[in-house]
């Protein structure tokens, strides 16, 4: 007990002295597990100085408050593929000298090394995430779910499905399970029709859905047997397959896959050491030392093959890349989010969904 | 009244100093007044200052379309000498690369606000702007159609600039119109969106819906309970009145959790009856992340709101009535209809007002434990400050809000008076 | 309650019935917040009862989740699971908005009622209509408008604007409960105590203040609960410096839930008994002083 009360004290103290010195360099990030792993892989390992971790809700009304009043306390932003357009466009990012970067081991420049094309040069490569299915081992008997057309199949596998309460990557899964090709699907949604038939597609298991609008509810709705299948983010999967244990069965067909990318604000207080972190955080060494943490894929081709050759990779000796949304065996099966389609038609398409999960 | 003068003008009373009590009085009572404003005036101050104007501010935001008016000023006045009938001219294609173009000079920034802007009326006005402004620099005009065709096909399409018609004003009733699931067309004549885009009106509907009857729901539980409480001698109700009190002081986002554990498949409720035999397992209560969790878990957060102003005015109704009552021959339940319930209409009233009008504009508890049936108006008008920054439509609903909101509290202080509210 | 002898079988069943529906009632509102205690101590990473808890196995509880709270981790704690300062510093900065936010309602309220209190206020209602009108105007307008006002100000995202915003939401507690206490108040107490010389501000402390101590104490609390639980305001306006407790909350339920927040929900429900008691002692004393006695 004693010693419990001794750590307590010891803590909040550590906690207050965090939050009163000022760190080197200010990373805004998400939080939670996902920080956790960034702080393991790149801050715990970089010497140019220290790194404080912000939380921040994404979106970039923050951002754009601080460099347009020009009082920036932010360095570095960890942000959506959405934001990361948006906000290179607008002038609040910094366009970055290519050349300093990291080439991969075997000298390929960074931007080359990279699963995606670069939209622009405001960003550097974090990680990918996915919307994904999945379901408990045991759920089902006889044939199991394989594609994401028996995830809306609910002849085939009764039970209910978990969806989230926005329609981003519901309308592309819909298309996919409806027969779309993979490279046609954005093509698709731009016409009216293209939506209509992702509805059709939704209805078919609408009366067959529970809706979830945090991250962790899809594992307590499967775990629980509330539902049979659900989507979720991969990353939360993962954690609980490999750090707890469970017997969750991802279905990896149909994903849908986000890009997430480090920015450095404009006006940056601490430009120099953090453009010395960025260099830092983006070679191949701590991008795929970050899949020892937390099973987002990393960006570069590169830091893939270090995983595939030093598995078991993930920290507590277990096999990540099995884990992986984008390594290259399900690539070919993944759409990969538009977020120029999405900024566009978001909130038409958000209000129709909206329509449709009320009536 | 050692003062001469007060013999010389006799009938007047004077004060000790001399001067008629009347002036005196007046003074006093100018100084007692002073002193009330003077105390009332910081705060009042404070209020209209962080509260009152920014508020009025923002309700401004649900008509202003000033943005792309200053972007576009010439398209627009182009845009009311074009026919609409006929494809659109030259010169509005002019009009337009001109305004885009002195305004990527004056403020790049504003090009794609504008953009922005424009989408919510039509989706895909912002990628065509953005990639006609990245584009326009290599074009070489006139004539400027040709061009901007080239650029994007859309330009060739008289639908987009149709649908410049609805944003030509700078004052604009667009936004409440959207509120309501109505638009401008080109004409600003006020048409229906698509069927399968309405939303609002069922937001609306929902919103007054769960208000109503959790305000119900709360006057059914609360009513009995307030009458124990009045009636119980004091030791008993004080100790029940900590259970009334309790969750009041609890913090919402614990009860949320506390509700999430209860009323979940696997919660204790579901729990509790799948051990009684009551329920099959197969079968348990979906009351959690639909219409019910937001009503059950509302109603608890919203009851102490309904059980004190009741318990309040119960508490002064002398037993002695229903006794008197009963001596006369009434039954028990006809002098507690016909003579007790009546005298508590105010706490009733007062009650209903306050749950109603704090229900209509929640917000975090049907996000939280609402799932699909979670949104509300309240929900709404967050998504569109912190996520579309369409900040014109949040401002409407705002509006539209604020006053059932304003006229409610106005019939409060009607029936009980602000300056009657208690708490605990 | 109990019953005369001379009741019938119906009366009782009558009576027996609703004693049942009152209890259902306070059941109600009370068992959601005791249910969270026992589950605070559970040593899964889920939000319900296991059977190993319901067989009080020891091996279903464990105090791992207030450790987490207070940031203490285990060498083994997995990453899945919110080891964090995050608790420690969200409740630091819950205590500093709400103190400073609540001296300041406490103050400004209290004026705003001794004016209000004066029969020769004049728009007495009206003023008194806008003074509580925080209370009802719903949160998320109210933290619209402050999102634009505070922006041009430059009050966005830091401690000044969030007390201030807090502030505002305390003061028509303060305003109720003090105008409350000054309802009974006479009036002739301070005229003695002029006539015997004392000056307004020595008469103020000497009279009435004591008197509206506890109306004051009480509105305290309010605004400090008020403003120790806001969530809303914080979202619009606070920046990631000002990581209080409610945002800790609202992030926990929101991204990774986990049994730590039914470890905080545990003593925040400890705190708000402690307060409960605290505003009933003070009710009393109130009652007392003004010789108004409890029947």
């Amino acid at each position: 007990m004693q010693t419990v009360i001794k750590q307590t004290l010891l803590a909040s103290a550590l906690a207050a002295a965090s939050v009163a010195v000022q760190a080197d360099v200010n990373v805004v990030s998400w939080g939670g597990a996902y920080t956790a792993s960034q702080q393991k892989a790149y801050a715990d390992t970089w010497e140019g100085g220290k790194v404080n971790f912000v939380n921040y809700n994404g979106g970039l009304g923050e951002i754009r408050t601080q460099v347009e009043s020009g009082t920036v306390t932010w360095d570095v932003v960890d942000v959506l593929p959405s934001e990361a357009r948006v906000g290179c466009d607008e002038g609040l990012f910094e366009e970055l000298d290519r050349s300093i970067f990291a080439p991969a081991p075997d000298g390929t420049p960074m931007d080359d090394d990279l699963m995606v094309p670069l939209p622009n040069d405001c960003v550097v490569p974090q990680i990918w995430w996915s919307y994904v299915p999945f379901y408990e081992e045991g759920t089902f008997s006889g044939d199991q779910p394989t594609t994401i057309a028996d995830f809306f199949d609910i002849e085939k596998f009764p039970g209910k499905r978990g969806i989230h309460t926005w329609p981003n990557a519901l309308i592309e899964m819909a298309l996919v399970a409806d027969g779309v090709a993979i490279a046609d699907v954005y093509d698709v949604m731009s016409t009216e029709e293209g939506i209509d038939r992702a509805f059709a597609t939704l209805d078919k298991i609408k009366d067959h859905s529970v809706f979830w609008s945090s991250g962790s509810k899809p594992l307590e709705l499967v775990k629980s047997g509330e539902v049979a299948m659900s989507l979720a983010y991969n990353g939360r999967i993962g954690a609980a397959v490999l750090s707890e244990g469970e017997k969750f069965v991802t279905v990896w067909d149909g994903q849908v896959l986000e890009e997430e990318w480090l920015v450095l604000v404009k006006g940056a207080p601490n430009r120099e050491e953090a453009l010395d972190f960025l260099v830092h955080a983006t070679a191949t060494e701590q991008q795929a030392g970050q899949a020892r943490h937390i099973n987002y894929g990393p960006m570069r081709v590169s830091a893939f093959a270090v995983i595939e050759e030093g598995e078991p990779w993930f920290h507590n000796g277990k096999n990540i890349m099995e884990h992986m949304p984008n390594r290259p065996a399900v690539m070919e099966r993944s759409v990969v989010a538009n977020p120029e389609w999405w900024a566009d038609y978001g909130d038409s398409v958000s209000e129709r969904y909206t329509a449709w999960m009320g009536q | 009244m050692a003062n001469s003068e007060a013999v010389a003008t006799p009938g007047v009373l004077l004060t000790a100093d001399g001067t008629p009590l009347k002036v005196s009085l007046q003074k006093s009572l100018r100084r007692s007044k002073l002193r009330a404003m003077l105390l009332v005036l910081p705060p009042l101050l404070f209020l209209v200052f962080l509260f009152v104007l920014p508020i009025g501010n923002m309700l401004l935001r649900s008509i202003d379309d000033s943005l792309v008016n200053q972007v576009l000023p010439t398209t627009f006045k182009e845009f009311k000498a074009w026919d609409k009938t006929t494809d659109p001219p030259e010169s509005l294609y002019a009009a337009f690369y001109t305004d885009i173009t002195r305004t990527l000079e004056e403020d790049k920034l504003l090009v794609g606000k504008a953009g922005v802007r424009m989408n919510y009326d039509k989706p895909g006005w912002r990628s065509l702007i953005k990639i006609s402004a990245r584009k326009f620099k290599k074009v070489e005009g006139p004539p400027y159609k040709e061009a901007m065709i080239e650029i994007d096909k859309r330009w060739g399409e008289k639908e987009w600039w149709l649908s410049l018609g609805a944003m030509k004003d700078e004052r604009t009733l667009g936004y409440f119109l959207n509120a309501v699931d109505k638009k401008y067309d080109f004409d600003k004549n006020i048409i229906s969106v698509d069927e399968n885009r309405k939303v609002y009106n069922l937001l609306w509907y929902r919103t007054l819906l769960v208000s109503f009857i959790v305000t119900i729901a709360c006057l059914v539980l609360a009513y009995p309970v307030s009458y124990l409480l009045a009636t119980l001698p004091m030791r008993f109700s004080n100790l029940l009145m900590i259970c009334v009190l309790m969750p009041f002081w609890t913090s919402l986002l614990v009860r949320i959790v506390a509700w999430m554990i209860m009323l979940q498949q696997q919660g204790v409720v579901n729990d509790t009856l799948v051990g009684l035999g009551i329920l099959d397992t197969e079968n348990r209560l979906a009351m959690m992340y639909n219409f019910n969790g937001t009503v059950i878990v509302m109603t608890q957060i919203l009851l102490p709101f309904m059980i004190l102003p009741i318990y309040s005015v119960m508490k002064t109704i002398p037993p002695s009535f229903m006794r008197a009552a009963q001596n006369l021959g009434a039954t028990p339940t006809l002098a507690f209809l016909r003579v007790y319930m009546p005298q508590t209409i105010p706490g009733v009233g007062a009650g209903c007002i306050l749950v109603f009008i704090v229900a209509i504009g929640y917000y975090i508890t049907p996000e939280l434990v609402g799932g699909k049936d979670g949104r509300l108006i309240g929900n709404m008008v967050a998504y569109h400050m912190q996520r579309t920054l369409n900040w014109g439509l949040a401002a409407a609903m705002g509006t539209i809000l604020l006053a059932a909101i304003l006229i409610l509290y106005w019939a409060y202080d009607k029936i009980v008076g602000v300056d009657n509210m208690k708490m605990g | 309650m109990a019953l005369p002898v001379y009741t019938t079988l119906g009366q009782r069943i009558w009576h027996y019935s609703y004693l049942a529906f009152c209890t259902f009632v306070l059941f109600f509102l009370v068992a959601p917040l005791v249910a969270v205690i026992p589950l605070s101590f559970t040593s899964a990473p889920f939000l319900n009862f296991t059977p190993e808890m319901l067989s009080l196995d020891p091996e279903g509880f464990s105090t791992r989740w207030y450790k987490g709270l207070f940031g203490i981790c285990d060498q083994d704690a997995n990453l899945s699971t919110m080891c964090t300062d995050r608790w420690v510093v969200g409740t630091q900065n819950s205590f500093i908005i709400a103190i400073a936010s609540t001296l300041l309602a406490t103050f400004l309220g209290t004026l705003a009622a001794l004016g209000l209190s004066s029969e020769n206020m004049p728009f007495r209602r009206g003023i008194m209509a806008l003074m509580i009108s925080p209370l009802i105007v719903p949160l998320i307008i109210t933290a619209s408008g402050m999102f634009f006002f505070f922006a041009k100000v430059n009050l966005v995202a830091s401690y000044a604007g969030i007390i201030l915003a807090h502030t505002m939401l305390g003061i028509p507690f303060v305003v109720i409960t003090v105008t409350s206490t000054l309802v009974g108040f006479d009036k002739s107490l301070t005229r003695s105590g002029a006539s015997l010389g004392g000056s307004p501000a020595y008469c103020f402390y000497k009279i009435q203040m004591p008197l509206i101590a506890p109306g004051m104490i009480s509105g305290a609390l309010f605004a400090f609960i008020t403003s120790f639980d806001e969530i809303v305001i914080i979202l619009f306006i606070g920046g990631p410096e000002q990581h209080t407790l409610p945002r800790q909350m609202w992030s926990g339920i929101r991204q990774e839930i986990s049994p730590t927040i039914l470890a905080a929900a545990t003593i925040l429900v400890i705190l708000s008994v402690l307060l409960l008691t605290t505003l009933e002692l003070l009710r009393r004393r109130s009652e007392r002083i003004r010789g108004i006695t409890p029947h």
